[in-house]
């Protein structure tokens, strides 16, 4: 399969060309997944240890006082990751909502001129998020919405909506026509066969959308630090403040990164499947 | 607009030919009708979230404004802001930046992403654990990432250099993020570290679109494993390429929680990054005139860029007989 395994293959047999994928799967899983690794292990070290040259990692030194001492004491943390549960939620949750009929209709439902209309859809995702910061925050000061979930709710639709729209659409597009001419004939309206039966057969792709942009808003940075100070603080600001205020007690820096990503971590790791499919039958096609 | 449908269409376009257009046509009203229903809501959200700091960024970018005791002072004055750019070092330089920036990010990215895509598909490599590999990576926050990688490359202590001095690769503690050209092209090796699992994962996925059988016929022509590769698998995943292309060139200049949290521009304004430029003229300088230039200019090079990348990634679209 690849330029390698044809060349060296004629000449030198194929169990030559195995070890070479082998070797670069190996070089390819510790690129991956070394400073991952690091994260976790500095996370478990005390201060002493890491600061040691070069840093004592031996397991008896493990212990996990960083995660007592960022839990008990950064108050900021917990509420950063309530303010970024309750955001993602709710934008992915309206997003969905809004974007899954839409990428049906642009897909299916010969709206006029919807190449046109995913084009532009599309199009707002190549505008840098600075150039309309200034602007949004003077809208939102005057609707009085800042430092609030809600504004940030909001604002996030503008890119979680494209990214919902865009990966169903594709999905949308490849399902066998016969399906809704079958479902027509059997008197459904269009409201219902996109209920009972070109839904249940989306939870792949859907799967994907929501997991992307749940993890899009949890992570969000810039929106939230111009448009938040401190009640709607998300966990991103939280971890960058701490970074860089505590930016020498790195064990517990580690800590409070870990336990920040971890929501997404297991939530990107159980759907794994369902984002390659998604992906693979969403993205490929939108 | 065609061609840039290209993507938008060519892999669909085999399987679903246009809806019911056989079908009668008081059926197809109500289906458009109820279409308009479905789309204007989200339409209706995304231009009320977008239209007005759009159209404003864009007059911004031509005013004079000055921030003085909580009133915005505004004067028109056209197209100063951008000529004054040019006039600008500190664009100029961040201009540089990013080009350098986004083009090596593009390339590596992309190359490393097939790399990786094409072991993961290989026959060795599809265990369910490796996908793992390439959905941690990508779920990280930009800002923990850049957390994580500045304590790797912390100077005093940073593992990197308790790795390189152990492997005896060099004999002193390096100041990684201490000179300009080196800090930059730290923060690319980074952000590529970051890009590389989504990009791979969206070859994955192509990869795994190529119908089987394509290999077969190839084999019994009697391709090698380069011609495979070379005339099945590349022109399989074209349009994989052309939206990772694409996206990374669009995610590659709006880079900013990196630059923010690792380096904050330096040493030396090294590492400034456009968009980094337009928060700190908007932000830190209070000239939001000329940050709104700044940024109009990140969206027509994205712009721009993606239209190129297109056109040239998908020249097929013209030629009939393919």
């Amino acid at each position: 399969m690849s330029a390698l395994r044809g060349r060296l293959g004629a000449r030198l047999g194929p169990w030559l060309c195995d070890a070479g994928v082998i070797v670069a799967i190996g070089v390819f899983v510790v690129w991956s997944i070394a400073p991952l690794v690091w994260l976790v292990l500095s996370s478990i070290l005390p201060q002493l240890s890491l600061i040691a040259r070069p840093p004592q990692i031996s397991p008896v030194h493990w212990t996990l006082d960083n995660y007592v001492t960022v839990i008990g004491s950064a108050a900021a943390l917990g509420q950063g990751m309530l303010n970024s549960f309750i955001v993602a939620s709710f934008t992915t949750a309206v997003a969905l909502a809004l974007g899954a009929p839409a990428a049906y209709a642009l897909a299916r439902l010969s709206v006029p001129r919807s190449d046109a209309v995913v084009l532009l859809i599309l199009a707002t995702q190549m505008l840098p998020a600075i150039a309309i910061a200034i602007p949004l925050f003077i809208v939102i000061a005057r609707f009085g919405l800042i430092d609030t979930r809600l504004a940030l709710i909001i604002v996030y639709l503008s890119f979680n909506l494209p990214i919902v729209i865009w990966i169903l659409r594709g999905f949308f597009l490849g399902i066998p026509v016969g399906l809704e001419r079958a479902a027509a004939v059997d008197g459904a309206g269009v409201i219902r066969t996109f209920w009972m039966i070109v839904l249940p057969i989306s939870v792949p792709p859907l799967c994907a959308a929501v997991v992307f942009a749940f993890i899009e808003s949890w992570n969000e940075f810039f929106f939230a630090l111009i448009l938040t100070r401190q009640n709607a603080e998300t966990v991103p600001l939280v971890i960058a403040a701490f970074a860089g205020q505590y930016q020498t007690v790195f064990g517990q820096m580690m800590a409070a990164a870990v336990i920040s990503i971890a929501p997404v971590i297991l939530l990107a790791i159980l759907s794994r499947n369902h984002i390659v499919r998604g992906f693979a039958e969403g993205m490929l096609k939108g | 607009m065609g061609s840039s449908l290209t993507v938008v269409r060519a892999g669909a376009s085999a399987r679903a030919e246009p809806t019911g257009r056989s079908v009668s046509g008081t059926f197809e009203q109500r289906r458009r009708r109820v279409g308009i229903g479905f789309v204007l809501p989200a339409l209706l959200v995304l231009a009320a979230v977008l239209g007005f700091p759009i159209v404003q960024s864009l007059l911004l970018a031509m005013q004079h404004v000055r921030l003085a005791a909580g009133h915005m002072h505004v004067r028109w004055i056209g197209w100063e802001n951008y000529t004054d750019l040019l006039a600008d070092d500190s664009f100029v330089l961040a201009l540089a930046n990013s080009i350098f920036f986004s083009l090596g990010e593009v390339v590596l990215v992309t190359s490393i992403g097939l790399g990786a895509a094409l072991l993961l598909n290989h026959r060795l490599g599809r265990f369910g654990i490796l996908r793992v590999l390439l959905i941690v990576p990508w779920a990280i926050a930009p800002v923990a990432n850049a957390v994580l990688w500045k304590w790797i490359l912390n100077a005093n202590y940073g593992v990197l250099n308790a790795v390189l001095k152990s492997l005896g690769i060099i004999d002193h503690y390096v100041v990684w993020l201490g000179e300009p050209m080196r800090a930059l092209t730290l923060l690319l090796l980074v952000d590529v570290w970051k890009s590389v699992p989504f990009i791979a994962l969206l070859f994955l996925a192509g990869l795994q679109r190529i119908p089987r059988i394509l290999y077969r016929a190839a084999v019994l022509d009697g391709a090698n494993g380069w011609q495979r590769f070379r005339f099945v698998t590349l022109p399989g995943l074209r349009n994989a390429i052309t939206i990772a292309v694409v996206l990374q060139t669009i995610w590659s200049l709006r880079v900013f929680d990196l630059v923010f949290v690792l380096t904050r521009g330096g040493p030396a304004d090294g590492t400034v990054l456009l968009n980094f430029l337009a928060y700190r003229v908007t932000f830190n300088f209070l000239d939001i005139g000329s940050g709104a230039a700044i940024a109009n200019v990140i969206f027509a090079m994205s712009f721009l860029l993606a239209i190129l990348y297109i056109r040239l990634l998908q020249p097929t679209k013209r030629e009939p007989a393919s």
